[in-house]
């Protein structure tokens, strides 16, 4: 399947569900979709289309919005994205389509703080257990300092 | 029965840290989980705060084993950015460093993996051999990890006049070695007892937990990103993609051992039909990378890893995503570790199936086990539980 | 007792069994430092042997720079080494945060945590170096130095 039929098969079946679509490069394809679109277009893409192997899932501050891209498929690869508002960032959980999300899901969510709807076990993975809440290191208003030295900084 | 071991590392080797908690009914697993949280030093937000051309060296150093792989994937994706391809010498040389990476990772792991299944000896021969690959490293670029080879727009040096009757001299060796490490496997019956049949998973669950690479062929899938998305002028040579059908820590094994011999005649092939020219585009160090976004994907050692960037217009990433491989392959650690039904985990199985990954957070600095039954919580280290797995009998079911 | 006191301190000197512990490095250090116990380098002929347990240990061997959940394993496991203990910080990631300087999760420094006896820089260490570190260390305790 090419790129194209690959897109064309995607936005005939969505419709205007499908914000943006388009052709990243060789074997690359994005398509933008509405929050409550996402995981049917991630099922079909898994099940119908035969692109069932997830590589993983990304997070992206966008300034206005946060964002949540899914990458599908050994050979072909498709970024299926989602944006949600900072205000109350949930999203679907793709766990029950595909297990391989639910560790990505839970980094998405302790490093960016969207909040995944259905999945099992939204636990914290990279962070410390001391971390403060609501501090998410990814956005962009977080600006990285050392955690305090212990000694003072200087040689003993 | 538990496990009372004062709290404190590790390994005396591979001691990246890792908390595995077990919980367990007598000495049969039920539940498992993990925490990689002693690992995280925030480098994607360090990213977005360095230059393109700093961040090649500390993207390099994501993972000291696997630095070929996230620097050539790095380059990859800078170079789509900016829209440029390395000339065909520069991708040949890349393929001559990867490979013999590979090599080099193959080997560290299976001496380290026999070495927690209790066989020193074969991780002395293994890491012996190794240190010729890691001469050849040096040979070619300078150092022997982190070698710093892959410049955006090519490599950074080109091959010294003396090295290519080297280095075929070390790969006959290598070869000669894998074909002596596989005898002695396939004939020692403990090697037998304790990888067959131990850590099954099953092709169908493999693919739907995104698991990647070896770790993968090994149950059986033909995937591999050299074959599926060549990068690199991986469709000009030819190669076999190794899998095996049994699904357990011998297939993986095996997988592994094959696969350093494609990787001989891989660079063997490179060598043979290495392209003249430049090895490097002339990029200035500091540049503002267009608009747009770009993905790259590479095969490092352990599996497939993804690098997406976005880019607005400066000269450093706005955001830098990485995925490394043994993330995805630990979903698959968490189930084989649970029992369920005819299958049984115990205990004692714990190193080989957490080893049989090619974990680059190798062995756990700490495990806690949960004994819901008799209401006891202890924290054990990885060396403990491999003594007492060396102990124990495994009977085969 | 002058001689008695010699007479330990170069017993110490001919077996300084090491520790080893990774606080988040990225394995390159690590690697260079097991490749120094394989036939190659082969730093047992020094009477180093690595140990598992922290009770065990006469030198803390650290690599990686220090990231907010291991600073206290560090702590820990530097109170359970009985006296007199030496730690070497090897590789510039333990020395002065190497190329993690300016990260959210890392401090600065290992000195910034505990005394440090021995810097060995390089990214990642050469076994020659760490074989050196050892060597000089090893010099100062049968002297007194350290």
């Amino acid at each position: 399947m090419s790129e194209e039929d690959l897109l064309r098969k995607i936005t005939e079946r969505f419709g205007e569900k499908i914000i943006e679509a388009k052709v990243l490069g060789k074997r690359r394809v994005s398509i933008l979709v509405s929050p409550d679109a996402y995981k049917d277009v991630v099922r079909y893409a898994a099940q119908d289309l035969g692109l069932e192997f997830l590589s993983c899932l990304s997070g992206v501050d966008r300034g206005d919005s946060l964002e949540v891209v899914a990458h599908l498929g050994y050979s072909m690869h498709v970024l299926i994205k989602t944006r949600v508002s900072k205000d109350d960032p949930a999203v679907d959980s793709i766990t029950d389509i595909l297990p391989a999300a639910s560790l990505y899901e839970r980094e998405i969510h302790d490093l960016l703080g969207i909040a995944f709807k259905g999945h099992p076990n939204l636990k914290r993975i990279f962070l410390p257990e001391d971390w403060p809440e609501g501090v998410y290191p990814l956005r962009k208003d977080y600006s990285p300092e050392h955690p305090k030295p212990l000694r003072g900084g200087e040689a003993v | 029965m538990s496990f009372e071991v004062p709290i404190g590392p590790q390994h005396p080797i591979h001691v990246e840290p890792l908390m595995l908690s077990l919980e367990v009914e007598g000495e049969l697993i039920v539940d498992a989980d993990v925490d990689v949280s002693y690992i995280h030093r925030g480098i994607e937000k360090a990213l977005e705060l360095r230059p393109y051309i700093q961040g090649l060296y500390l993207v390099e150093r994501i993972c000291g084993i696997c630095n070929a792989a996230h620097s050539l994937c790095y380059c990859l994706n800078v170079e789509q950015l900016l829209g440029k391809e390395a000339p065909p010498r520069a991708r040949y040389l890349r393929i001559v460093v990867e490979e013999l990476s590979r090599i080099h990772s193959h080997l560290l792991w299976l001496g380290h993996y026999f070495h927690t299944l209790g066989f020193e000896t074969l991780f002395m021969y293994f890491w012996r051999d190794r240190e010729r690959v890691m001469d050849m490293l040096e040979l070619i670029t300078g150092n022997r990890v982190t070698t710093a080879y892959n410049t955006i727009g090519g490599v950074r040096r080109d091959l010294p006049p003396d090295a290519e009757q080297k280095l075929r001299r070390t790969l006959d060796y290598i070869e000669e070695r894998v074909r002596y490490y596989e005898k002695v496997i396939d004939s020692e019956p403990t090697i037998l007892a304790r990888t067959q049949g131990v850590g099954i998973l099953k092709p169908g669950d493999a693919v739907r937990m995104g698991v990647v690479g070896p770790h993968l062929r090994a149950s059986g899938i033909k995937h591999d990103v050299r074959l599926d998305d060549p990068y690199s002028g991986h469709d000009e040579i030819p190669f076999n993609v190794i899998t095996w059908d049994t699904c357990d820590c011998y297939a993986r094994v095996k997988v592994r051992l094959r696969e350093t011999s494609e990787c001989v005649n891989m660079i063997r092939y490179a060598l043979d039909h290495m392209p003249s020219g430049d090895y490097r585009l002339k990029i200035p160090p500091f540049f503002k990378a267009p608009p747009g976004e770009s993905l790259s994907r590479v095969e490092a050692p352990r599996g497939e890893l993804i690098h997406y960037s976005i880019s607005d217009g400066g000269d450093r990433p706005y955001r830098y995503r990485v995925r490394t491989p043994t993330l995805a392959n630990l979903l698959s650690v968490i189930e084989m570790l649970r029992s369920r039904g005819d299958y049984e985990v115990y205990i004692a199985d714990v190193p080989a199936i957490l080893g049989g990954i090619d974990p680059c957070i190798c062995c756990s600095a700490r495990i806690l086990i949960t004994d819901e039954a008799k209401k006891r919580r202890t924290i054990t280290t990885l060396d403990d539980i491999i003594r007492f797995s060396r102990g124990r009998r495994v009977e085969r079911r | 007792m002058g001689l008695v006191e010699k007479l330990v301190r170069k017993c110490r000197a001919r077996s300084p069994w090491i520790l080893l512990f990774d606080t988040g490095a990225c394995n390159a250090c690590d690697i260079e430092i097991a490749a120094c116990l394989t036939p190659r380098y082969d730093v047992e002929r020094f009477g180093v042997l690595a140990k598992g347990s922290p009770r065990h240990a006469d030198i803390l061997v650290i690599t990686g720079p220090v990231t907010r959940q291991a600073r206290d394993r560090i702590l820990r496991i530097y109170e359970q080494m009985p006296e007199p203990k030496y730690v070497v910080a090897a590789g510039t990631c333990a020395t002065s945060g190497g190329v993690y300087w300016g990260c959210y999760n890392t401090y600065p420094s290992l000195d910034s945590v505990i005394p440090v006896h021995a810097y060995v820089s390089g990214c990642p260490v050469k076994p020659e170096a760490i074989l050196r570190a050892i060597s000089v260390l090893v010099e100062k305790i049968e002297k007194g130095e350290a």
